[in-house]
Protein backbone atom coordinates (compact mmCIF):
# COMPACT_ATOMS: atom_id res chain seq x y z
CA UNK A 1 0.00 0.00 0.00
CA UNK A 2 1.42 3.28 -0.86
CA UNK A 3 0.97 5.81 2.20
CA UNK A 4 3.33 8.19 0.25
CA UNK A 5 3.09 10.10 -3.27
CA UNK A 6 5.85 12.14 -5.28
CA UNK A 7 5.59 14.53 -8.09
CA UNK A 8 6.93 13.48 -10.79
CA UNK A 9 7.65 17.45 -12.26
CA UNK A 10 8.81 17.31 -16.25
CA UNK A 11 11.89 19.46 -16.21
CA UNK A 12 10.26 22.08 -18.69
CA UNK A 13 7.50 22.64 -15.84
CA UNK A 14 10.34 24.11 -13.61
CA UNK A 15 11.78 26.16 -16.10
CA UNK A 16 10.16 30.04 -16.85
CA UNK A 17 8.44 29.81 -20.20
CA UNK A 18 10.54 31.74 -23.24
CA UNK A 19 8.26 31.47 -25.99
CA UNK A 20 5.40 33.84 -24.72
CA UNK A 21 3.68 35.92 -27.17
CA UNK A 22 5.13 40.02 -26.48
CA UNK A 23 3.05 42.11 -25.07
CA UNK A 24 1.12 44.85 -26.41
CA UNK A 25 -1.63 46.02 -29.06
CA UNK A 26 -1.23 45.66 -32.21
CA UNK A 27 -4.48 46.90 -33.21
CA UNK A 28 -6.23 43.43 -34.34
CA UNK A 29 -9.33 41.89 -33.02
CA UNK A 30 -11.97 38.99 -33.24
CA UNK A 31 -15.41 38.74 -32.68
CA UNK A 32 -16.65 36.47 -30.34
CA UNK A 33 -17.89 33.22 -31.59
CA UNK A 34 -21.44 32.18 -32.26
CA UNK A 35 -20.87 29.53 -29.12
CA UNK A 36 -19.88 32.59 -26.99
CA UNK A 37 -22.52 34.99 -28.54
CA UNK A 38 -25.25 32.58 -27.66
CA UNK A 39 -24.20 31.38 -23.99
CA UNK A 40 -23.88 35.43 -23.16
CA UNK A 41 -27.71 35.04 -24.34
CA UNK A 42 -28.50 32.63 -22.19
CA UNK A 43 -26.41 34.08 -19.54
CA UNK A 44 -28.75 36.77 -19.68
CA UNK A 45 -31.99 34.93 -19.68
CA UNK A 46 -30.61 34.09 -16.04
CA UNK A 47 -30.35 37.50 -14.62
CA UNK A 48 -33.39 38.71 -15.89
CA UNK A 49 -35.01 35.74 -14.52
CA UNK A 50 -33.47 36.36 -11.23
CA UNK A 51 -34.18 39.86 -11.64
CA UNK A 52 -37.89 39.07 -12.53
CA UNK A 53 -38.47 37.60 -9.34
CA UNK A 54 -36.96 40.28 -7.38
CA UNK A 55 -40.08 42.51 -9.30
CA UNK A 56 -42.74 39.53 -8.70
CA UNK A 57 -41.71 40.24 -5.38
CA UNK A 58 -42.85 43.78 -5.22
CA UNK A 59 -45.70 45.46 -3.43
CA UNK A 60 -47.81 46.79 -6.72
CA UNK A 61 -51.05 46.23 -7.66
CA UNK A 62 -50.77 42.98 -9.32
CA UNK A 63 -47.92 41.52 -6.61
CA UNK A 64 -50.85 42.03 -4.39
CA UNK A 65 -53.04 39.22 -5.93
CA UNK A 66 -54.03 36.09 -5.37
CA UNK A 67 -52.06 34.33 -8.52
CA UNK A 68 -55.12 32.02 -9.17
CA UNK A 69 -57.37 35.39 -9.99
CA UNK A 70 -54.31 36.49 -11.85
CA UNK A 71 -53.93 33.52 -13.95
CA UNK A 72 -58.06 33.25 -14.72
CA UNK A 73 -58.41 36.99 -15.59
CA UNK A 74 -55.01 37.04 -17.69
CA UNK A 75 -56.27 33.81 -19.64
CA UNK A 76 -59.56 35.49 -19.70
CA UNK A 77 -58.61 38.80 -21.42
CA UNK A 78 -56.26 37.00 -23.82
CA UNK A 79 -59.07 35.05 -25.19
CA UNK A 80 -61.57 38.73 -25.13
CA UNK A 81 -57.99 39.89 -27.08
CA UNK A 82 -58.18 37.15 -29.54
CA UNK A 83 -61.71 37.78 -30.65
CA UNK A 84 -61.45 41.77 -31.23
CA UNK A 85 -61.45 42.96 -34.54
CA UNK A 86 -60.71 47.02 -33.97
CA UNK A 87 -57.36 48.44 -34.23
CA UNK A 88 -58.16 51.37 -31.61
CA UNK A 89 -59.57 49.23 -29.29
CA UNK A 90 -56.64 46.57 -29.51
CA UNK A 91 -54.37 49.84 -29.36
CA UNK A 92 -56.62 51.09 -26.49
CA UNK A 93 -56.27 47.65 -24.87
CA UNK A 94 -52.49 47.57 -24.95
CA UNK A 95 -52.74 50.91 -23.40
CA UNK A 96 -54.28 49.57 -20.35
CA UNK A 97 -51.63 46.65 -19.88
CA UNK A 98 -49.11 49.59 -19.97
CA UNK A 99 -51.15 51.01 -17.16
CA UNK A 100 -51.38 48.15 -15.42
CA UNK A 101 -47.50 47.71 -15.86
CA UNK A 102 -46.59 50.96 -14.17
CA UNK A 103 -49.57 50.44 -11.31
CA UNK A 104 -47.36 47.62 -10.62
CA UNK A 105 -44.12 49.30 -10.58
CA UNK A 106 -42.56 47.29 -13.42
CA UNK A 107 -39.87 49.59 -15.17
CA UNK A 108 -41.93 50.57 -18.21
CA UNK A 109 -38.82 51.03 -20.47
CA UNK A 110 -38.31 47.60 -19.70
CA UNK A 111 -42.07 46.59 -19.88
CA UNK A 112 -41.74 47.98 -23.80
CA UNK A 113 -38.83 46.16 -24.75
CA UNK A 114 -39.63 43.06 -23.81
CA UNK A 115 -43.00 43.09 -25.62
CA UNK A 116 -41.67 44.86 -28.69
CA UNK A 117 -38.22 43.07 -28.88
CA UNK A 118 -39.67 39.62 -30.67
CA UNK A 119 -42.72 41.70 -32.53
CA UNK A 120 -40.57 42.84 -35.19
CA UNK A 121 -38.93 39.02 -35.59
CA UNK A 122 -41.83 36.94 -35.47
CA UNK A 123 -44.90 38.77 -36.15
CA UNK A 124 -43.14 40.95 -38.38
CA UNK A 125 -42.19 38.56 -41.21
CA UNK A 126 -45.40 36.60 -41.11
CA UNK A 127 -47.87 39.72 -41.41
CA UNK A 128 -45.18 41.84 -44.06
CA UNK A 129 -46.43 40.18 -47.11
CA UNK A 130 -50.32 40.72 -46.10
CA UNK A 131 -49.40 43.89 -46.45
CA UNK A 132 -49.10 44.01 -50.36
CA UNK A 133 -51.65 44.15 -53.01
CA UNK A 134 -50.89 40.79 -53.89
CA UNK A 135 -52.06 39.74 -51.14
CA UNK A 136 -54.25 41.83 -49.78
CA UNK A 137 -56.15 43.59 -52.49
CA UNK A 138 -57.00 47.19 -52.07
CA UNK A 139 -55.96 50.91 -52.25
CA UNK A 140 -52.35 51.56 -52.69
CA UNK A 141 -50.36 53.73 -50.15
CA UNK A 142 -47.18 52.93 -51.18
CA UNK A 143 -46.39 51.81 -55.03
CA UNK A 144 -43.70 49.37 -55.25
CA UNK A 145 -43.64 47.95 -59.35
CA UNK A 146 -46.14 47.86 -61.93
CA UNK A 147 -47.52 44.77 -63.20
CA UNK A 148 -49.78 44.34 -66.90
CA UNK A 149 -50.60 47.91 -66.22
CA UNK A 150 -51.53 47.46 -62.61
CA UNK A 151 -49.82 49.68 -59.82
CA UNK A 152 -48.55 47.06 -56.62
CA UNK A 153 -47.54 47.74 -52.87
CA UNK A 154 -48.31 48.59 -49.61
CA UNK A 155 -52.10 48.89 -50.01
CA UNK A 156 -54.65 50.47 -46.56
CA UNK A 157 -56.52 47.16 -45.98
CA UNK A 158 -53.17 45.07 -46.17
CA UNK A 159 -51.78 47.99 -43.09
CA UNK A 160 -54.54 47.75 -41.68
CA UNK A 161 -54.79 44.04 -41.05
CA UNK A 162 -51.38 43.90 -40.22
CA UNK A 163 -51.93 46.76 -37.63
CA UNK A 164 -54.36 44.63 -36.58
CA UNK A 165 -52.54 41.47 -35.96
CA UNK A 166 -49.18 43.64 -34.79
CA UNK A 167 -51.76 45.11 -32.41
CA UNK A 168 -53.46 41.86 -31.09
CA UNK A 169 -49.91 40.01 -30.49
CA UNK A 170 -48.67 43.13 -28.59
CA UNK A 171 -51.76 43.06 -26.30
CA UNK A 172 -51.02 39.19 -25.77
CA UNK A 173 -47.20 39.09 -24.96
CA UNK A 174 -48.26 42.21 -22.82
CA UNK A 175 -50.71 39.96 -20.56
CA UNK A 176 -48.26 37.23 -20.66
CA UNK A 177 -45.67 39.34 -19.25
CA UNK A 178 -47.66 41.13 -16.45
CA UNK A 179 -48.86 37.92 -15.61
CA UNK A 180 -45.14 36.54 -15.20
CA UNK A 181 -43.27 39.60 -14.43
CA UNK A 182 -45.47 40.00 -11.25
CA UNK A 183 -46.04 36.40 -9.89
CA UNK A 184 -42.97 34.24 -8.62
CA UNK A 185 -42.76 31.36 -10.39
CA UNK A 186 -43.38 29.23 -6.99
CA UNK A 187 -46.89 31.16 -6.59
CA UNK A 188 -47.19 30.73 -10.78
CA UNK A 189 -46.98 27.21 -10.25
CA UNK A 190 -49.31 27.05 -7.29
CA UNK A 191 -52.04 28.36 -8.82
CA UNK A 192 -51.33 26.27 -11.69
CA UNK A 193 -51.73 22.90 -9.46
CA UNK A 194 -54.70 24.98 -7.24
CA UNK A 195 -56.68 25.24 -10.47
CA UNK A 196 -56.69 21.87 -11.60
CA UNK A 197 -53.52 20.67 -13.28
CA UNK A 198 -52.46 17.56 -12.72
CA UNK A 199 -49.50 17.87 -9.76
CA UNK A 200 -46.77 15.56 -11.53
CA UNK A 201 -47.17 17.73 -14.77
CA UNK A 202 -47.03 20.78 -12.63
CA UNK A 203 -43.62 19.22 -10.75
CA UNK A 204 -41.97 18.14 -13.77
CA UNK A 205 -42.42 21.66 -14.85
CA UNK A 206 -41.01 22.76 -11.88
CA UNK A 207 -38.14 20.80 -11.54
CA UNK A 208 -37.24 21.39 -15.54
CA UNK A 209 -37.27 25.18 -14.95
CA UNK A 210 -34.73 24.86 -11.21
CA UNK A 211 -32.24 22.49 -13.42
CA UNK A 212 -32.53 24.22 -16.24
CA UNK A 213 -30.36 27.24 -14.26
CA UNK A 214 -28.13 24.75 -12.80
CA UNK A 215 -27.18 23.30 -16.66
CA UNK A 216 -26.83 26.66 -17.96
CA UNK A 217 -24.21 27.40 -14.86
CA UNK A 218 -22.62 24.15 -15.87
CA UNK A 219 -22.21 24.81 -19.88
CA UNK A 220 -21.05 28.29 -18.83
CA UNK A 221 -18.37 27.08 -16.67
CA UNK A 222 -17.21 24.88 -19.54
CA UNK A 223 -17.32 27.66 -21.86
CA UNK A 224 -15.34 29.90 -19.58
CA UNK A 225 -12.87 27.26 -19.24
CA UNK A 226 -12.13 26.57 -22.55
CA UNK A 227 -12.11 30.44 -23.52
CA UNK A 228 -9.27 31.22 -20.89
CA UNK A 229 -6.84 28.50 -22.31
CA UNK A 230 -7.98 29.75 -26.07
CA UNK A 231 -4.76 31.55 -27.21
CA UNK A 232 -4.79 31.32 -31.15
CA UNK A 233 -7.56 33.43 -32.38
CA UNK A 234 -9.16 30.58 -34.46
CA UNK A 235 -10.80 32.57 -37.69
CA UNK A 236 -13.13 31.53 -40.56
CA UNK A 237 -14.75 28.23 -41.13
CA UNK A 238 -11.46 26.60 -38.36
CA UNK A 239 -13.75 28.35 -35.67
CA UNK A 240 -16.81 27.43 -36.97
CA UNK A 241 -15.90 23.60 -36.81
CA UNK A 242 -13.94 23.98 -33.42
CA UNK A 243 -17.51 25.34 -32.05
CA UNK A 244 -19.37 22.91 -33.37
CA UNK A 245 -17.10 20.33 -32.20
CA UNK A 246 -17.26 21.96 -28.39
CA UNK A 247 -21.20 22.20 -28.40
CA UNK A 248 -21.35 18.44 -29.76
CA UNK A 249 -19.08 17.24 -26.88
CA UNK A 250 -20.38 19.87 -24.38
CA UNK A 251 -24.20 18.39 -25.36
CA UNK A 252 -22.54 14.63 -24.41
CA UNK A 253 -21.02 15.96 -21.04
CA UNK A 254 -24.22 17.71 -20.08
CA UNK A 255 -26.32 15.04 -20.80
CA UNK A 256 -24.12 12.97 -18.41
CA UNK A 257 -23.84 15.50 -15.84
CA UNK A 258 -27.89 15.53 -16.53
CA UNK A 259 -28.63 11.97 -16.24
CA UNK A 260 -26.42 11.56 -13.02
CA UNK A 261 -28.19 14.53 -11.65
CA UNK A 262 -31.61 12.89 -12.48
CA UNK A 263 -30.87 10.02 -10.17
CA UNK A 264 -29.78 11.35 -7.23
CA UNK A 265 -32.74 14.08 -7.48
CA UNK A 266 -34.76 11.00 -7.98
CA UNK A 267 -32.97 9.55 -4.59
CA UNK A 268 -33.26 12.66 -2.62
CA UNK A 269 -37.03 12.45 -3.41
CA UNK A 270 -37.87 9.34 -2.29
CA UNK A 271 -35.38 9.43 1.01
CA UNK A 272 -38.20 11.87 1.78
CA UNK A 273 -41.07 9.65 1.15
CA UNK A 274 -42.14 10.22 -2.17
CA UNK A 275 -43.86 7.37 -4.24
CA UNK A 276 -45.09 8.42 -7.00
CA UNK A 277 -47.40 10.81 -5.86
CA UNK A 278 -46.43 14.18 -5.15
CA UNK A 279 -48.49 16.12 -2.71
CA UNK A 280 -47.55 19.92 -2.50
CA UNK A 281 -48.31 23.07 -0.10
CA UNK A 282 -50.96 25.47 -1.69
CA UNK A 283 -53.50 26.99 0.38
CA UNK A 284 -54.28 30.31 -1.08
CA UNK A 285 -57.14 32.70 0.48
CA UNK A 286 -59.23 35.11 -2.43
CA UNK A 287 -59.35 38.79 -0.55
CA UNK A 288 -61.33 41.94 -1.28
CA UNK A 289 -58.93 43.13 -3.81
CA UNK A 290 -58.80 39.94 -5.92
CA UNK A 291 -62.91 39.74 -5.87
CA UNK A 292 -62.19 43.81 -7.18
CA UNK A 293 -60.02 42.90 -9.74
CA UNK A 294 -61.86 39.40 -10.84
CA UNK A 295 -64.68 42.09 -11.52
CA UNK A 296 -62.71 45.08 -13.10
CA UNK A 297 -61.27 42.36 -15.11
CA UNK A 298 -64.62 41.22 -16.23
CA UNK A 299 -66.06 44.71 -16.58
CA UNK A 300 -63.07 45.06 -19.01
CA UNK A 301 -63.48 42.32 -21.25
CA UNK A 302 -67.19 42.63 -21.66
CA UNK A 303 -66.47 46.77 -22.23
CA UNK A 304 -64.16 45.69 -24.77
CA UNK A 305 -66.77 43.07 -26.46
CA UNK A 306 -69.31 45.46 -26.47
CA UNK A 307 -67.14 48.26 -28.23
CA UNK A 308 -65.60 46.13 -30.83
CA UNK A 309 -69.13 45.26 -31.40
CA UNK A 310 -70.64 48.52 -32.01
CA UNK A 311 -67.21 49.69 -33.81
CA UNK A 312 -67.13 46.95 -36.40
CA UNK A 313 -71.23 47.69 -36.94
CA UNK B 1 -29.05 0.77 24.17
CA UNK B 2 -30.61 -1.07 20.74
CA UNK B 3 -29.37 -1.22 17.81
CA UNK B 4 -30.37 1.09 15.12
CA UNK B 5 -28.67 0.11 12.07
CA UNK B 6 -26.25 -3.58 11.64
CA UNK B 7 -25.15 -4.29 8.71
CA UNK B 8 -23.26 -8.10 7.83
CA UNK B 9 -20.82 -8.46 5.30
CA UNK B 10 -22.39 -5.50 2.74
CA UNK B 11 -21.19 -5.92 -0.73
CA UNK B 12 -21.63 -3.53 -3.71
CA UNK B 13 -20.52 -3.10 -7.21
CA UNK B 14 -21.32 -0.17 -9.41
CA UNK B 15 -22.09 -1.59 -13.10
CA UNK B 16 -21.30 -5.40 -12.20
CA UNK B 17 -17.77 -3.82 -12.17
CA UNK B 18 -16.97 -0.53 -9.65
CA UNK B 19 -16.84 -2.03 -6.24
CA UNK B 20 -17.59 0.02 -3.87
CA UNK B 21 -18.26 -2.35 -0.46
CA UNK B 22 -16.44 -5.36 -0.19
CA UNK B 23 -17.74 -7.38 2.76
CA UNK B 24 -18.80 -4.22 5.30
CA UNK B 25 -20.26 -4.99 8.92
CA UNK B 26 -21.37 -2.43 11.20
CA UNK B 27 -23.60 -1.81 13.78
CA UNK B 28 -25.13 1.47 14.93
CA UNK B 29 -26.64 2.13 18.71
CA UNK B 30 -29.76 4.40 19.22
CA UNK B 31 -28.35 7.40 20.29
CA UNK B 32 -24.48 7.05 18.41
CA UNK B 33 -23.01 9.24 16.40
CA UNK B 34 -20.72 7.89 14.26
CA UNK B 35 -18.28 9.26 11.55
CA UNK B 36 -17.29 6.95 8.53
CA UNK B 37 -13.61 7.57 7.69
CA UNK B 38 -11.91 7.42 4.36
CA UNK B 39 -10.43 8.45 1.40
CA UNK B 40 -12.06 9.70 -1.31
CA UNK B 41 -14.20 6.81 -3.27
CA UNK B 42 -13.83 4.06 -0.66
CA UNK B 43 -17.53 3.61 -0.33
CA UNK B 44 -19.10 6.04 2.33
CA UNK B 45 -21.57 7.69 0.62
CA UNK B 46 -22.49 4.23 -0.83
CA UNK B 47 -22.85 2.79 2.61
CA UNK B 48 -24.91 5.80 3.35
CA UNK B 49 -27.23 5.34 0.81
CA UNK B 50 -27.44 1.50 1.54
CA UNK B 51 -28.60 2.98 4.95
CA UNK B 52 -31.00 4.97 3.90
CA UNK B 53 -32.31 2.05 1.37
CA UNK B 54 -31.89 4.14 -1.70
CA UNK B 55 -29.38 1.28 -3.01
CA UNK B 56 -29.33 -2.35 -2.14
CA UNK B 57 -26.58 -4.52 -1.77
CA UNK B 58 -25.37 -7.12 -3.86
CA UNK B 59 -24.97 -9.46 -1.38
CA UNK B 60 -25.15 -9.35 2.49
CA UNK B 61 -27.87 -8.01 5.05
CA UNK B 62 -29.01 -4.59 6.36
CA UNK B 63 -31.43 -4.59 9.13
CA UNK B 64 -32.74 -1.60 10.21
CA UNK B 65 -34.81 -0.76 13.75
CA UNK B 66 -34.98 -4.60 13.89
CA UNK B 67 -36.10 -5.58 10.50
CA UNK B 68 -34.17 -5.96 7.37
CA UNK B 69 -34.33 -3.60 4.82
CA UNK B 70 -34.70 -4.96 1.22
CA UNK B 71 -35.81 -3.26 -1.74
CA UNK B 72 -38.96 -5.74 -1.83
CA UNK B 73 -40.50 -4.57 1.93
CA UNK B 74 -39.55 -0.93 1.20
CA UNK B 75 -42.01 -1.17 -1.86
CA UNK B 76 -44.57 -2.21 0.89
CA UNK B 77 -45.96 1.38 1.91
CA UNK B 78 -46.60 1.18 5.59
CA UNK B 79 -43.05 -0.70 5.86
CA UNK B 80 -41.36 2.63 3.82
CA UNK B 81 -43.66 5.10 4.95
CA UNK B 82 -42.04 4.03 8.72
CA UNK B 83 -38.53 3.67 7.17
CA UNK B 84 -38.90 6.85 5.74
CA UNK B 85 -40.07 8.78 8.94
CA UNK B 86 -37.41 7.64 10.90
CA UNK B 87 -34.17 8.32 9.00
CA UNK B 88 -32.84 11.59 7.17
CA UNK B 89 -30.63 11.98 4.61
CA UNK B 90 -28.84 15.08 3.73
CA UNK B 91 -26.65 14.75 0.68
CA UNK B 92 -23.35 16.25 -0.03
CA UNK B 93 -24.82 17.80 -3.08
CA UNK B 94 -27.75 20.10 -1.64
CA UNK B 95 -28.59 21.00 -5.61
CA UNK B 96 -30.29 17.36 -5.85
CA UNK B 97 -31.55 17.81 -2.58
CA UNK B 98 -32.85 21.40 -3.05
CA UNK B 99 -35.29 20.33 -6.11
CA UNK B 100 -38.92 22.11 -5.36
CA UNK B 101 -39.43 25.69 -6.88
CA UNK B 102 -39.54 27.44 -3.64
CA UNK B 103 -37.56 27.22 -0.07
CA UNK B 104 -40.91 26.46 1.82
CA UNK B 105 -41.96 24.02 -0.62
CA UNK B 106 -38.65 21.83 -0.47
CA UNK B 107 -38.62 22.03 2.94
CA UNK B 108 -42.82 21.29 3.55
CA UNK B 109 -42.17 18.27 0.40
CA UNK B 110 -40.87 15.55 3.61
CA UNK B 111 -44.08 16.33 5.87
CA UNK B 112 -46.60 16.57 3.45
CA UNK B 113 -45.16 13.06 1.75
CA UNK B 114 -45.65 11.26 5.07
CA UNK B 115 -49.02 12.76 5.29
CA UNK B 116 -49.23 16.09 7.58
CA UNK B 117 -51.96 18.34 6.62
CA UNK B 118 -50.83 21.66 5.41
CA UNK B 119 -51.49 23.71 8.66
CA UNK B 120 -49.31 21.07 11.17
CA UNK B 121 -46.34 21.08 7.99
CA UNK B 122 -46.44 24.90 7.62
CA UNK B 123 -46.28 25.60 11.29
CA UNK B 124 -43.41 22.69 11.17
CA UNK B 125 -41.55 24.58 8.10
CA UNK B 126 -41.92 27.89 10.03
CA UNK B 127 -40.52 26.38 13.21
CA UNK B 128 -37.04 25.27 11.30
CA UNK B 129 -36.60 27.93 8.83
CA UNK B 130 -36.29 30.01 11.83
CA UNK B 131 -34.30 27.52 13.96
CA UNK B 132 -31.79 27.57 11.02
CA UNK B 133 -31.99 30.92 10.39
CA UNK B 134 -33.05 31.26 7.30
CA UNK B 135 -36.76 32.34 7.78
CA UNK B 136 -36.52 35.09 5.20
CA UNK B 137 -35.51 32.89 2.70
CA UNK B 138 -39.01 31.32 2.43
CA UNK B 139 -40.34 32.67 -0.95
CA UNK B 140 -37.04 32.50 -2.35
CA UNK B 141 -36.18 30.40 -5.60
CA UNK B 142 -33.37 27.67 -4.83
CA UNK B 143 -31.21 29.61 -8.14
CA UNK B 144 -31.07 32.46 -5.78
CA UNK B 145 -29.30 30.51 -3.08
CA UNK B 146 -25.39 30.74 -2.37
CA UNK B 147 -23.71 27.20 -1.15
CA UNK B 148 -24.25 27.60 2.31
CA UNK B 149 -27.92 28.69 2.41
CA UNK B 150 -28.59 25.77 -0.06
CA UNK B 151 -26.76 23.61 2.66
CA UNK B 152 -29.21 24.80 5.25
CA UNK B 153 -32.28 24.33 3.45
CA UNK B 154 -31.31 21.08 2.53
CA UNK B 155 -30.93 20.18 6.33
CA UNK B 156 -34.38 21.99 7.00
CA UNK B 157 -35.92 19.91 4.50
CA UNK B 158 -34.63 16.66 6.41
CA UNK B 159 -34.91 18.47 10.51
CA UNK B 160 -38.61 19.29 9.62
CA UNK B 161 -39.50 15.15 9.53
CA UNK B 162 -38.12 15.04 12.75
CA UNK B 163 -36.28 11.98 11.94
CA UNK B 164 -34.63 9.50 14.80
CA UNK B 165 -31.62 9.05 12.49
CA UNK B 166 -29.70 11.43 10.06
CA UNK B 167 -27.09 10.60 8.03
CA UNK B 168 -25.05 13.22 6.56
CA UNK B 169 -22.51 13.06 3.70
CA UNK B 170 -19.61 15.08 3.88
CA UNK B 171 -21.90 17.65 5.84
CA UNK B 172 -18.55 20.20 6.26
CA UNK B 173 -17.59 19.70 2.29
CA UNK B 174 -17.18 23.39 0.46
CA UNK B 175 -18.54 25.11 2.63
CA UNK B 176 -17.36 28.54 4.19
CA UNK B 177 -15.63 28.40 7.80
CA UNK B 178 -18.48 30.54 9.48
CA UNK B 179 -21.30 27.82 8.01
CA UNK B 180 -18.97 24.86 8.62
CA UNK B 181 -18.96 26.02 12.67
CA UNK B 182 -22.07 26.78 12.73
CA UNK B 183 -23.08 22.88 11.02
CA UNK B 184 -20.60 21.66 13.53
CA UNK B 185 -22.99 23.25 16.53
CA UNK B 186 -25.84 22.15 15.06
CA UNK B 187 -24.46 18.44 14.72
CA UNK B 188 -23.91 19.16 19.25
CA UNK B 189 -27.25 20.33 19.17
CA UNK B 190 -29.30 17.52 17.39
CA UNK B 191 -26.49 14.55 19.29
CA UNK B 192 -27.12 16.28 22.62
CA UNK B 193 -31.30 15.93 22.00
CA UNK B 194 -30.40 12.21 21.40
CA UNK B 195 -30.75 11.62 17.53
CA UNK B 196 -28.45 9.50 15.90
CA UNK B 197 -25.97 10.58 13.60
CA UNK B 198 -23.99 8.95 10.98
CA UNK B 199 -21.89 11.08 8.84
CA UNK B 200 -19.65 10.58 5.90
CA UNK B 201 -16.69 12.64 6.23
CA UNK B 202 -12.81 13.34 6.30
CA UNK B 203 -12.38 16.17 7.72
CA UNK B 204 -10.59 14.98 11.41
CA UNK B 205 -10.49 18.14 13.13
CA UNK B 206 -13.91 18.65 14.06
CA UNK B 207 -14.34 14.97 15.33
CA UNK B 208 -13.17 14.81 18.69
CA UNK B 209 -16.08 16.65 19.19
CA UNK B 210 -18.81 15.12 17.59
CA UNK B 211 -18.09 11.87 16.90
CA UNK B 212 -18.70 8.92 19.53
CA UNK B 213 -17.37 6.46 17.69
CA UNK B 214 -15.40 6.00 13.75
CA UNK B 215 -15.35 3.44 11.44
CA UNK B 216 -12.38 3.86 9.26
CA UNK B 217 -12.51 2.16 5.96
CA UNK B 218 -9.37 1.23 3.34
CA UNK B 219 -8.68 2.23 -0.29
CA UNK B 220 -9.76 -1.57 -0.54
CA UNK B 221 -13.46 -0.43 0.57
CA UNK B 222 -13.19 -2.62 3.56
CA UNK B 223 -13.71 -1.66 7.32
CA UNK B 224 -10.19 -1.06 8.88
CA UNK B 225 -10.95 0.00 12.11
CA UNK B 226 -14.03 0.29 14.39
CA UNK B 227 -13.18 2.22 17.44
CA UNK B 228 -14.09 4.69 19.84
CA UNK B 229 -12.67 8.34 18.08
CA UNK B 230 -10.26 9.21 20.51
CA UNK B 231 -8.26 5.85 19.94
CA UNK B 232 -8.71 6.13 16.13
CA UNK B 233 -7.43 9.69 15.83
CA UNK B 234 -4.82 8.14 18.09
CA UNK B 235 -3.08 5.77 15.47
CA UNK B 236 -1.25 7.75 12.86
CA UNK B 237 -0.78 4.58 11.43
CA UNK B 238 -4.15 3.62 10.88
CA UNK B 239 -4.84 7.07 9.17
CA UNK B 240 -2.00 7.40 6.94
CA UNK B 241 -2.62 3.39 5.65
CA UNK B 242 -6.26 4.67 4.97
CA UNK B 243 -5.18 7.85 3.12
CA UNK B 244 -6.54 10.15 5.89
CA UNK B 245 -3.52 12.31 6.52
CA UNK B 246 -0.07 12.37 4.84
CA UNK B 247 3.02 11.87 6.31
CA UNK B 248 4.04 15.50 5.50
CA UNK B 249 0.69 17.22 6.97
CA UNK B 250 1.05 14.96 9.73
CA UNK B 251 4.63 15.75 10.61
CA UNK B 252 3.49 19.50 10.05
CA UNK B 253 0.36 19.02 12.57
CA UNK B 254 2.17 16.67 15.13
CA UNK B 255 3.94 19.88 16.57
CA UNK B 256 0.47 21.56 17.38
CA UNK B 257 -1.61 18.38 17.43
CA UNK B 258 -1.83 14.90 18.01
CA UNK B 259 -0.33 13.47 14.60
Amino acid sequence: MTTTTTTNTPAWLLQPEVGLCPCGCIGKRRKGSFVGKTLAGATGVLRQAMFSEDVAAGRGLLQRLDPRVKLVTMVGLLVVVALVHSLPILVGAYAATVALAVASGLSLGYFIKRVWLFIPIFTGIVVLPATLSVVTPGEVLLPLWHWHGHTHGVTEQGLHGAGIIVARVATSISLVVLLTLTTPWARLLAALRALGVPKIFVLIIGMAYRYLFLLLDAVDDMYTARKARTLVADTGRGEVKSGRRFVAAGAGTLFGKAHQLSEEVHQAMTARGYTGNARTLSGFRLRGVDIAFTLFAAALAVAILVADHKVGR
Amino acid sequence: MSTVFECRDLRYRYLDRFTALDGVSLRVERGETVALLGANGCGKSTLLKLLDGLLFADSGTFTAFGEEVTEDKLEDEQFNHGFRARVGFVFQNSDAQVFSPSVREEVAFGCLQLGLDRDTANTRVDDVLSMLDIADLADRAPFQLSGGQKKRVAIASVLVMNPEVLLFDEPTAALDPRTQFWLIELLEQLRSAGKTIVLATHDLDTLPDLADRCVVFSEQHRVVADAPTATVLDDRDLLLSANLIHTRAATAHSRTSRW
